[in-house]
């Protein structure tokens, strides 16, 4: 957009494309990353990790590694956990049996478990000084696939005794019935979700200062601080208050840097050891790659599927194990969270879920971009596409008998969560537009007769935003936490300049434009007038226990803080103008004149302006009356949206608030000859309601649809039988690049969201649109030749395999119909 | 991730260098690009006393026509080589340089620092082996030349000795009515391909009058596919030949399975990727004009 267009003061900031405020010191290299800081006597942490799955820790002796120059101190496992208390486990037994210390004590149960640390002058001697640990290891068995782990044959935790972590019976409605009533059934032997990571381009960094005086402080690119510090203040024995945490810029975090607290507590016992020096940990890639966090692996067997005769999906039941890793953490919520999308985007009523969770050897997860429900939401697409392949019944009239109908919002889920609204069939008829849908399916039909593999796949999903913690006590009814808040500060600084602070940790979505945006909405002045401190800070910000950015909210939860926030302040300012103007408070405006922001007496030029206010509070407020006495001009306001604590029996209540939607068509050709699925086109078409900043939204689309079509062509996290991590640097693991990325035709719709103040619904995670897409296209072409797209990752292997092998993906031996049921 | 300790030199030329690495001994190494030597160190999985920087040598970079050949200096940069005017009667030079990694490895990385890595999966060791190509050694006792047939051991080893060092690349041009094509898949950009094909060949009217078909990534060292090139040398050039001369080359392929697919798939790119390198080859040939790009997925 062009200088001259911005500058044309719009009737609304909200809604336009204003340029990011953040992006001037982004692109100019001038942004601060945790690696950036530098403190006066900085010691460097290297980690010293298990180059095995599963292994009994012998021995480790580092007297070696002190011995070298510029070594300060080293930890081991068995000496962290005599310094701290395990961490808490979100979960019941027997998840809660799980001893986790941030390193591996006794015991190594993944490849890259840090097992000790060198702590040294510089990050060079570190390096040298970790070489000279000597770890002696037993192997042992490991455990790598979650349906092996179930098997309990090879246990990772003696403490708890078992794999599994948690399993519990979803059901809601009634299945059996509709299973008898059912003209069809179709049964699904097996699907399989793998695993793959976020790859953010910064890694995980910390850097650890405990002081003497006992308080300690962390300048972390953590992106939900408020939970790292309620897991290590109990764990450190410390009170909240006396941690500190700052972020500043984050690299991406994608929920992968949600989990980073283990060591965040290796780094702080490091500080303490080394006398309250500094210490700093940045992350390597393979570090991050084979230890910080991978999203949860899922595997659905017995499914079966009950249809009506127009192919409308009357019930589904299916036993799902969903692999978690080593260590649980953030787990066991990914086995309630995918229930905010039970249904996913269709009408179906009754189900029933034998969801079970288990530990294996592997990197334990992280709650990544779509966390939970993606995985569900890709079982749901594939459930349905596959019946419609079974019945006959095209793909795209199969979503249309099965979607939630647009009058039918707010849509209460099988299990009471409320779809706010959303118009599905609208949604898909652009995307057919903007892909060019009739052209492709003609040319497809051509291409057919030259033995061309050509599929076009559509993918809806949800992106469900502004969880309710609730949703917890499905898991664990002693959970101490339910609903959802975050907080906003805004103050007219002694200048008169406008500053907010924000309890987000930003890394990327732009949070600092889209408050100036709301803000300068509210006072009717521009959004370069509105300072906005992003990044947490114990210290500076402001904060809830629920503050961070994660699962798609800030457009709720923290403009929601920020226009409260902003209605308290023009209060105030209200009350004071009026006051010094000596004028009623309904005869003033706000607006910009020639002294800047100010209060006017309307179609006067009587006026004060924000330096004038704040002068009256804080400078020369001798003789102010005692009823203004009280003002501050330094408001907070805490959004809280409107939760209920779930009924657990029955596993039901509303467990989010907003529910964006998401529509992808990719049109995919199979090479004849190398067997790689190369999209040939391609369309998302998206639903977040009302739209804060149209440039910011379109810019999360494109990259989850990037992370999403790498995710189902190119980047896996693969393991062998051992626990051998075979994708731990980026030759191996493959993300994404823009040669990869097929050109994305982009649309949208805005159904306002009833429940937020504004309209707008969290986005940002993109519900896996791209991965839905993906595996329905494959499906499309792949059908006729007996194949059933049954895992959620696909290269010109797989399909080589499928297609020529006939070693994979058949469907006579996974997929059987039952007809006639009824 | 940080290497650990070793000493720098910087030589002022290549007969010093080569000195250098003969008085330091085994634990010393020459440093090109080091787009291939410091991620290993980096890694720390080389371990070196010293580093000898060939950077800094004056002229030892150029690439330039001197009657029928072409002399590309071991340092030209995969970058010099994309750009280059003085190889465009070679375009397979260009599908090589350009395929390269990115913008910064290809920036980096050397000609040169490529052959001497004698990686499996390298991208010069493939083209050049169709080529008629001789390389110039220079070592403390004096100079050699290789003719690059004879230049690749085994996998990351050459003919060369620890103290010798790559001077230069002697392409010999090719003949009229000859064109090559070299295509690779990869999985993205930044990855070595996960199988490539290089086929250079010379027609006469329909007949292939002369061939160079070399395979990458498919064996301890590159191949050179020879029974693929009888499948074509002196027959007549169509769909059927071509189809002949693949699937000799999926034979000679020896793969293994690793991360990037397994033994059968590996063999089934390389045909797809000698038949269309072929196909490509003989359009330019007859003079056509064709871009190509590598596959990815
Ligand atoms: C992420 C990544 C992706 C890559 N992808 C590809 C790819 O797709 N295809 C591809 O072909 N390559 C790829 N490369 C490697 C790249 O092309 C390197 O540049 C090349 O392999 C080595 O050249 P160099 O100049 O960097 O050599 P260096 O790394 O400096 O040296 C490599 C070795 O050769 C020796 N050496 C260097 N120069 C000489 C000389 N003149 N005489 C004797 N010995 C010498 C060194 O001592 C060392 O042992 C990739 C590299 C990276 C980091």
């Amino acid at each position: 957009m062009s200088k001259a267009k911005e500058n044309k003061k719009p009737k609304r900031w909200v809604g336009t494309s204003l340029r990011r405020k953040e992006d001037d010191r982004l692109i100019r290299g001038h942004g601060k990353f945790v690696d950036d800081n530098r403190l006066g006597e900085m010691l460097f942490l290297k980690m010293v990790s298990s180059p095995y799955g599963h292994a009994k820790i012998l021995k480790v002796d580092v007297s070696e590694a002190e011995k070298l120059p510029g070594v300060v101190c080293t930890l081991t496992g068995t000496e962290v956990a005599s310094l701290m208390q395990p961490f808490m486990e979100i979960g019941p037994e027997p998840g809660a049996k799980i001893v986790d210390y941030p390193m591996a004590v006794n015991r190594a149960r993944y490849q890259g478990e840090p097992v000790a640390a060198v702590i040294a002058k510089s990050q060079a001697i570190a390096e040298d000084a970790a070489e000279l640990v000597h770890v002696e290891y037993e192997m042992l068995d490991a455990v790598v696939t979650g349906e092996d782990a179930i098997q309990d044959k090879v246990i990772l935790h003696e403490s708890s005794g078992t794999n599994l972590v948690w399993r519990g019976l979803y059901e809601w409605g009634e299945v059996d019935k509709a299973f008898k009533e059912a003209a069809y059934v179709v049964n699904i032997d097996r699907l399989h979700f793998h695993r793959f990571t976020a790859a953010p381009l910064e890694n995980n960094a910390i850097l650890a200062h405990w002081e003497p005086d006992g308080r300690l402080h962390f300048w972390c690119n953590n992106s939900f601080p408020t939970f790292a510090i309620q897991f290590l203040a109990p764990a450190l024995g410390l009170r909240l208050e006396q941690i500190h945490v700052k972020t500043e810029d984050i690299g991406g975090s994608f929920g992968v840097k949600i989990t980073h607290y283990p060591q965040m507590a290796v780094c702080a016992l490091a500080s303490r050891k080394a006398g309250g020096r500094p210490v700093k940990w940045t992350e390597t890639r393979t570090g991050n790659l084979t230890a910080s966090g991978h999203c949860n692996e899922r595997t659905y067997r017995n499914t079966r599927v009950a249809l009506d005769k127009n192919g409308v999906i009357q019930a589904i039941e299916s036993r799902q194990i969903d692999d978690c890793g080593a260590y649980t953490r953030y787990e066991p919520l990914g086995a309630v969270i995918w229930s905010q999308v039970v249904p996913g985007v269709y009408r179906v009523k009754n189900l029933r879920i034998d969801f079970a969770q288990v530990v294996s050897n592997k990197c334990p997860c992280a709650p990544i971009r779509g966390y939970s429900r993606l995985q569900h939401l890709w079982f749901m697409e594939r459930v349905l596409d596959i019946c419609s392949y079974e019945l006959g019944i095209a793909a795209d009239e199969m979503r249309l008998q099965n979607y939630i109908k647009p009058e039918e919002f707010p849509y209460t889920t099988p299990n009471g969560c409320v779809y706010d609204s959303g118009n599905y069939p609208k949604m898909l008829e652009i995307a057919k537009e903007l892909v060019g849908w009739d052209r492709w399916v003609k040319k497809q039909q051509e291409a057919k007769k030259e033995g061309r593999m050509i599929g076009i796949g559509i993918g809806t999903t949800l992106d469900s935003g502004t969880n309710n913690f609730g949703q917890s006590r499905i898991i664990n009814p002693y959970a101490p936490f339910s609903g959802n808040s975050e907080a906003a500060n805004i103050k007219v600084d002694l200048d008169g300049n406008i500053v907010v602070s924000l309890g987000s940790t930003p890394q990327g979505q732009g949070h600092e434009t889209t408050t100036a945006q709301v803000v300068a909405d509210e006072l009717n002045i521009h959004p370069d007038m509105v300072s906005v401190r992003t990044g947490f800070d114990t210290e500076w910000n402001t904060y809830t226990g629920h503050s961070g950015t994660y699962a798609s909210q800030f457009a709720v939860t923290g403009l929601s803080a920020v226009h409260g926030a902003a209605q308290k302040l023009k209060k105030e300012m209200k009350k004071l103008a009026a006051y010094a103007l000596q004028a009623k408070e309904e005869d003033l405006e706000f607006g910009v004149g020639n002294m800047g922001p100010e209060l006017r007496v309307k179609g006067t030029d009587k006026s004060i302006n924000y330096w004038g206010l704040a002068n009256l509070v804080n400078v020369n407020n001798a003789g102010l009356p005692n009823e203004i006495a009280e003002l501050t001009l330094n408001c907070r306001y805490i959004y809280r949206p409107p939760f209920q604590i779930p009924d657990l029996k029955r596993k039901y209540g509303n467990l989010t608030l907003t529910y964006a939607a998401q529509l992808h068509i990719a049109v995919v050709e199979i090479d004849p000859e190398m067997y790689t699925p190369k999209i040939l086109d391609y369309a998302a078409v998206d639903d977040c309601g009302t739209v804060v900043n149209p440039m910011i939204v379109e810019g999360q689309v494109r990259g989850a649809t990037a992370h999403g079509i790498g995710a189902a062509l190119m980047e896996a996290c693969v393991y062998d039988s051992v626990g051998n991590m075979l994708t731990s640097t980026f030759s191996d693991y493959t993300p994404i690049t823009a040669v990869n990325m097929p050109k994305v035709h982009y649309g949208h719709i805005e159904s306002p969201s009833p429940f937020s103040f504004n309209g707008a619904k969290g986005m940002g995670e993109g519900g896996g649109a791209a991965l839905h897409a993906i595996s329905a296209a494959l499906q499309n072409a792949l059908f006729e030749y007996g194949i059933t797209i049954d895992d959620s990752f696909t290269t010109g292997n797989t399909l080589y395999d499928a297609l020529v092998g006939k070693k994979v993906m058949q469907r006579a031996n996974n997929v059987k119909v039952e007809r006639g049921v009824a | 991730m940080y290497p650990s300790p070793f000493r720098y030199h910087r030589a002022r030329s290549l007969k010093e260098a080569a000195s250098l690495l003969s008085e330091l001994g085994e634990g010393s190494k020459a440093l090109a690009g080091g787009q291939s030597l410091i991620p290993l160190m980096k890694l720390r999985l080389v371990s070196l006393s010293d580093l000898v920087d060939l950077n800094f040598i004056p002229g030892v970079s150029a690439i330039e026509q001197k009657d029928n050949q072409i002399h590309i200096g071991a340092l030209a940069r995969h970058a010099d080589l994309e750009k280059s005017q003085t190889t465009a009667p070679i375009p397979i030079i260009h599908d090589c340089a350009s395929g390269i990694a990115d913008v910064q490895i290809r920036s980096r990385g050397t000609i040169g620092g490529s052959l001497a890595e004698a990686d499996p999966s390298g991208d010069w060791p493939c083209v050049l082996l169709t080529l008629p190509v001789e390389l110039r050694c220079v070592g403390p006792k004096g100079e050699r030349t290789v003719p690059i047939s004879k230049f690749f051991v085994d996998a990351y080893t050459s003919v060369m000795e620890h103290d010798e060092l790559l001077s230069g690349i002697i392409v010999k041009l090719p003949p009229p009515h000859s064109g090559g094509a070299y295509l690779a898949f990869k999985r993205s950009p930044p990855v070595y391909p996960t199988a490539s094909a290089a086929v250079q060949l010379t027609l006469e009217g329909d007949v292939c009058k002369d061939v160079g078909i070399a395979l990458g990534c498919v064996g301890l060292t590159t191949i050179k596919a020879v029974q693929a090139e009888q499948q074509l040398r002196g027959k007549s050039i169509d769909q059927k030949s071509i189809t002949r001369a693949a699937e000799a080359a999926m034979a000679e392929a020896d793969p293994q399975t690793d991360m990037r697919g397994s033994i059968d798939y590996k063999r089934t790119l390389v045909r797809a990727l000698v038949k269309r390198a072929t196909e490509v080859a003989v359009r330019r040939a007859r003079g056509e004009k064709v871009e190509v790009s590598h596959y990815y997925a």
